[in-house]
């Protein structure tokens, strides 16, 4: 336990009552690692938003607990709420929520000053964050001046200026094109890699699970199963293994994503052994 | 900046109206004000201006303007012979018809003997009558019936001279005007009579006490001026003081309404950004500090306009009708921004609760 980062432990939301009773989440248990990616998929209206916001202490479980580094955050009372939000989480939307009084550089500062650093050393860092980010360009833009792509990144350093634990993203590139949304995926891998964040996000998007470390498949508000990806030594696609064509050779587990890759492999597989190791 | 001025500034036209409407209602709460001043000053400007702190009335009159007052023969004297009485001016006075030409007005006339004094305080041109045909008169009701020094004026069948303009006799309502007491006693046909003694007690005595005494003398009735100027004004100020207040009032509500929409305007229209501000962990207190900061801002700029714009309407109105008097205190600019302050406040309370219903969870929702 000790080394896990967000412990979900039994979580149930309902809403409504009595007769407009919607359980969104039923009986949901899941465990993030620090620097570890997590992607939540499902069908609309499979309680996926509902998870995320109960994981990033907006929204209370009905049963369950949420543990944040051994905090129950799901018990904290409204009024400590606010600061754990502030410190512990970084929210990322898909469509960006910028303040739109703000220019880029405001809208990240502003965090920092919530948090408690002064205007002028806040600023700094907000500057330095960006610049890192790509937006040095950028700093006095307001929101409406810039493009989908920076905006987002804005947004991400926004959630990364108070250096929180868990980063918290609902369809981050739903909004974006394929080729910044796969940016903006990279940079969120990077960001977990290098700073041994966690990061938790929800996409209908299949194009981004190759970056995460585990998949998740919510239906009906539960995990229906643990998918986890590989790669295909043949195509190089990311694939799931459950799905997945299916190949052991040498004790090693292989897979593919279609029969024609794996005829291919089992015809020459020397020639591909090496590549494998790459599945995360 | 702060994320309130940014705000504010962000929609100018919004900012502006929101400026507009407090300056306006600021100014009509000042304007208002200041018209019940100077009526209350214009009531009274006869008592507060004649010498003495007492004064003796009929028994059973309790006001100047409100009623005719007729002292007992000898009175003067009985008074002046009362111990702590310094000086006892008698005066005749009382409302009579004007006969202006073109229109007939009342006034009130005031007969004094000029070697005693209780005639006008302050003469703006010309000087105080000499003999019983010579009139001091109002200068702006003198101006608005273009008479000037020199003229005649018919008044009750017998004709007079305007030999001087006074200051600060006028009122919308009624103006005084001065002739000698000899003057007075013909037109009245009354020899003799006094309306009122103006008495000045000597220092140090208690005025109370020669109230008191003044008071058992018969058929008369003695009061502070002061008590006498209370009386004209309730009198009269009131019949119109209570509808100006109301109008002060509405003013004030209609101020806080345009602040208030505003404000509430523009924060529904950003409660998305607010929702997200939550969500990343404002709390509530900052949220209402940006709120509150916008409308203090629009009310107190509002109010710093309406002031100047209650000087410069003041200022026009009184030199386009004289007879309307506004006295704007400079304690009622700590009122004008007290009231920018209460708008402010109040014009605060609808969008605070507002943002105080917002769920966080809500900025995930599209
Ligand atoms: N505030 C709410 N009150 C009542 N029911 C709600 C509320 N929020 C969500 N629901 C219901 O809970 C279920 C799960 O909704 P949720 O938004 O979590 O799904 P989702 O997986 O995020 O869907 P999508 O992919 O469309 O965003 C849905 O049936 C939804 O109608
Ligand atoms: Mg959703």
């Amino acid at each position: 336990m000790t080394d896990t980062t967000l412990n979900v432990d039994h979580v149930t939301k309902r809403y409504g009552s009595s007769s407009t009773e919607v359980t969104a989440v039923k009986d949901v248990s899941l465990s993030v690692k620090p620097g570890e990616i997590v992607l939540i998929m499902g069908p609309s209206g499979s309680g996926k938003t509902t998870l995320l916001s109960m994981l990033g202490a907006l929204l209370k479980p009905t049963e369950g607990e949420i543990h944040l580094n051994g905090t129950i955050i799901s018990a904290l009372s409204e009024k400590h709420l606010p600061d754990i939000r502030l410190k512990q989480f970084g929210f990322i939307f898909q469509d960006f929520n910028l303040l739109s009084a703000l220019t880029a550089l405001e809208n990240v500062s502003i965090v920092a000053e919530l948090a408690g650093m002064k205007g002028v050393a806040a600023r700094k860092k907000s500057a330095e964050l960006l610049a890192d980010l790509g937006l040095a360009g950028r700093l006095n833009f307001l929101p409406e001046k810039l493009s989908g792509g920076e905006k987002q990144r804005v947004a991400i350093a926004r959630a990364l200026i108070n250096n929180p634990t868990l980063i918290l993203a609902d369809e981050p590139t739903a909004n974006l094109d394929s080729k910044i949304g796969h940016e903006i995926m990279r940079l969120l891998r990077q960001i977990a890699k290098e700073q041994n964040r966690s990061v938790v996000i929800v996409s209908h998007d299949q194009r981004i699970k190759d970056i995460a470390d585990h998949v998740l498949w919510l239906e009906d508000g539960q995990f229906k199963e643990i998918v986890s990806m590989a790669i295909d030594p043949v195509c190089g696609m990311s694939v799931e293994r459950e799905k997945a064509f299916h190949l052991s050779l040498n004790g090693m587990d292989y897979y593919f994503c279609a029969k024609g890759c794996r005829d291919e492999f089992a015809a020459d597989a020397e020639k591909y052994q090496q590549t494998n190791e790459a599945s995360f | 900046m702060s994320l309130a001025h940014r705000n504010l500034f962000q929609d100018k036209t919004r900012l502006l109206l929101s400026v507009a409407g407090v300056a306006l209602a600021v100014m009509l709460i000042l304007i208002l004000s200041g018209f019940l001043a100077g009526m209350n000053h214009q009531i009274t400007s006869y008592l507060n201006n004649s010498p003495g702190s007492v004064m003796v009335t009929q028994k059973g009159v309790v006001n100047m303007l409100g009623a005719t007052s007729l002292l007992p023969p000898g009175a003067d004297v009985q008074v002046e012979a009362e111990q702590g009485v310094e000086q006892v001016i008698p005066i005749l006075s009382q409302f009579v018809i004007l006969d202006l030409h073109d229109k007939k007005l009342p006034a009130y006339m005031i007969g004094y003997d000029p070697g005693q004094g209780g005639g006008p305080w302050r003469i703006r041109a010309g000087r105080e009558p000499q003999t019983d045909d010579e009139m001091v008169f109002d200068w702006v009701l003198a101006g608005r019936h273009d008479l000037s020094l020199g003229d005649s004026l018919d008044l009750m069948g017998q004709t007079f001279k305007i030999v001087g303009l006074t200051d600060g006799t006028t009122s919308w309502m009624t103006s005084f005007f001065f002739i000698t007491r000899k003057a007075a006693e013909n037109l009245l046909r009354t020899p003799g009579a006094v309306s009122f003694l103006l008495i000045t007690p000597v220092e140090g005595t208690n005025s109370e006490d020669l109230i008191r005494r003044l008071d058992d003398l018969p058929g008369i009735n003695a009061l502070t001026k002061a008590r006498m100027a209370a009386n004209d004004l309730e009198l009269f100020a009131n019949i119109f003081s209570m509808p100006l207040r109301l109008m002060v009032a509405i003013a004030f509500l209609v101020g806080t309404m345009i602040v208030g929409l505003v404000i509430y305007t523009a924060t529904v229209e950003r409660q998305r950004e607010y929702g997200v501000l939550k969500a990343i962990g404002a709390p509530n207190r900052v949220l209402y500090r940006v709120v509150t900061t916008q409308a203090l801002f629009a009310s107190l700029a509002g109010s710093l306009v309406g002031i100047l714009l209650a000087y410069g309407l003041a200022g026009w109105i009184m030199g386009a009708r004289p007879q309307f008097l506004i006295v704007l205190d400079p304690a009622d600019m700590l009122w004008a921004l007290l009231s920018g302050l209460g708008m402010a406040l109040a014009a605060a309370l609808f969008p605070a609760r507002m943002i105080a219903g917002l769920a966080p969870a809500e900025v995930f929702r599209k």
